[in-house]
């Protein structure tokens, strides 16, 4: 069975059979507030309130669903089940994620694999449009949020994460290691596409690999931490979202992200939330790590290779028919825009 | 009618005329990026004679400084072997060999001779990225 022989419409009605089958007391069970929520890159993503009868009583829980479109932009980077591991690794300590529930890899379900996890409270607007930018220009002004987004990624960068269980990403060893496993990884992504060979992005990797620095110290790694991929609740970080691309590894490749003025849209505030050197100071008190910023500058030409591996999957998905959604078609353009960041870093 | 000012009228019509007539947000969005898409496709298009032409350009100039620069000592036999298959072949495919074996070859050629060589072809891959932003920006 595939994703398309469970589209959308059938759904809502599959969910509510999942769930009456994993909750065997519940009677009369239904589906409030059920909504898909905006198209992503990856995953289908569902929110409801699940209501039902027991023991004479009724009771409600907010859930999110995550299903795999069989398309995702990251392939098999993206795998649901590793996602759920994580999240149960995470759930015991301080960092706020969503508590996960149930893996499905039986695609018999919905046609393909998918996870139930708690819907927290919160928004997540979008960094690119006019409301989004409006909503963090006003909540960093109040002055909570870019404390929390500073605060919640010192706590994931300081967690126990081999107490937590997270040793099964992979840890790479003391030195360059966690650069060239990075490298490899996105090295690996661009061979599966159908791309030809480019000299510029050759030089890239040529470079990335050349110039790899020293790790000091490994962390949890998000990968993608920044407004749009947190969820806010009365100005504070409710959840940490989009679990695909953590790994273990250098601590500063998160905030070079964050330093990065790709995440940022008609603000100097980083993430559009946090002012510099406010970042700067409560990261590296909270954490006692030195943000050295000759490291991030190489992360940040990391993060242009894995931005055009990104776009050459894309496109290729849309060329070889995997995916009809033409924003994936229209990244073979963006590779070019990226690649022309990459040069300049790099001197050209 | 030439075939790229036929897409720019297409994505006129699907920017102007059907997107904003689509009532389904996802609908509507592949109805812009369709527009997007095919305006794209039409400037690369325009550009495509004279893009060649001028990467034609840059390469003659390219290998022919890059046999100046070899002039300047004995290079490994690896990277002479690219460097000869890239001016012969003149494809991306030996372009990317031949800064490969740049890379490969640093240590030997020594830091002077390799940022040389490395940049004399950054200049042409820099002058080659100027031509494809201008439609891809």
């Amino acid at each position: 069975m595939s994703t398309q022989d469970v589209g959308a419409a059938e759904v809502p009605a599959r969910i509510r059979d999942y769930l009456a089958m994993r909750l065997p007391e519940a009677r009369d069970l239904v589906l409030d507030n059920l909504q898909r929520i905006a198209v992503g890159w990856s995953h289908e993503t569902w929110l409801f309130d699940a209501r039902w009868r027991e023991g004479g009583e009724t009771r409600t829980r907010g859930l999110c669903l995550r299903r795999d479109p069989g398309n995702a932009l990251l392939r098999e980077l993206s795998d649901l089940g590793e996602q759920f591991r994580v999240l149960q690794c995470l759930e015991a300590t301080p960092l706020p994620t969503p508590r996960p529930y149930w893996y499905e890899s039986d695609t018999a379900i919905l046609g393909r694999p998918f996870l139930v996890m708690e819907k927290v409270p919160g928004t997540c607007p979008s960094p690119w449009g006019r409301e989004g930018r409006a909503y963090y220009a006003a909540a960093a002004a109040r002055g909570v949020l870019p404390a929390s987004f500073t605060d919640t990624l010192a706590t994931l960068h300081t967690l126990d994460w081999r107490a937590a269980g997270l040793e099964f990403l992979g840890v790479p060893a003391v030195g360059t290691d966690f650069a060239h496993r990075e490298i490899a990884k996105w090295r690996a992504f661009i061979e599966q596409t159908d791309a030809p060979p480019d000299p510029l992005l050759t030089d890239l990797v040529c470079w990335l690999e050349a110039n790899a620095p020293e790790t000091t110290r490994l962390s949890l790694v998000h990968g993608a931490y920044r407004t749009g991929n947190l969820l806010i609740d009365d100005d504070r970080v409710s959840a940490v979202l989009d679990w695909e691309l953590q790994v273990i590894g250098d601590p500063l490749y998160d905030v070079a992200y964050v330093l990065s003025d790709l995440n940022r849209e008609g603000t100097e505030l980083l993430s559009n939330v946090v002012a510099r050197d406010t970042f700067f100071d409560r990261y590296e008190a909270a954490t006692g790590i030195t943000i050295d910023e000759d490291v991030c500058r190489y992360y940040h030409l990391l993060y242009a290779m894995r931005s055009a591996a990104f776009w050459l999957s894309a496109s290729d998905l849309y060329a070889r028919g995997a995916s009809s959604d033409l924003r994936l078609a229209r990244t073979a353009w963006s590779v070019p825009v990226v690649l022309e960041r990459a040069a300049r870093e790099l001197g050209y | 009618m030439e075939h790229a000012d036929l897409l720019e009228r297409i994505a006129g019509t699907l920017r102007h005329d059907v997107g904003p007539a689509v009532a389904d947000e996802y609908a509507r969005t592949q109805a812009y990026m369709a527009a997007v898409v095919l305006g794209k496709l039409a400037a690369e298009m325009r550009a495509k004679a004279a893009d060649a032409a001028a990467d034609g350009a840059d390469l003659d100039a390219l290998f022919a400084d890059l046999a100046v620069l070899a002039e300047g000592g004995p290079l490994p036999r690896a990277l002479t072997g690219a460097l000869e298959a890239a001016a012969r072949e003149r494809s991306d495919a030996h372009l990317s060999r031949l800064v490969e074996q740049l890379y490969t070859a640093r240590e030997a050629l020594g830091a002077q001779r390799f940022d040389a060589l490395l940049g004399r072809v950054r200049q042409t891959l820099r002058a080659r990225l100027a031509r494809a932003l201008a439609y891809s920006a």
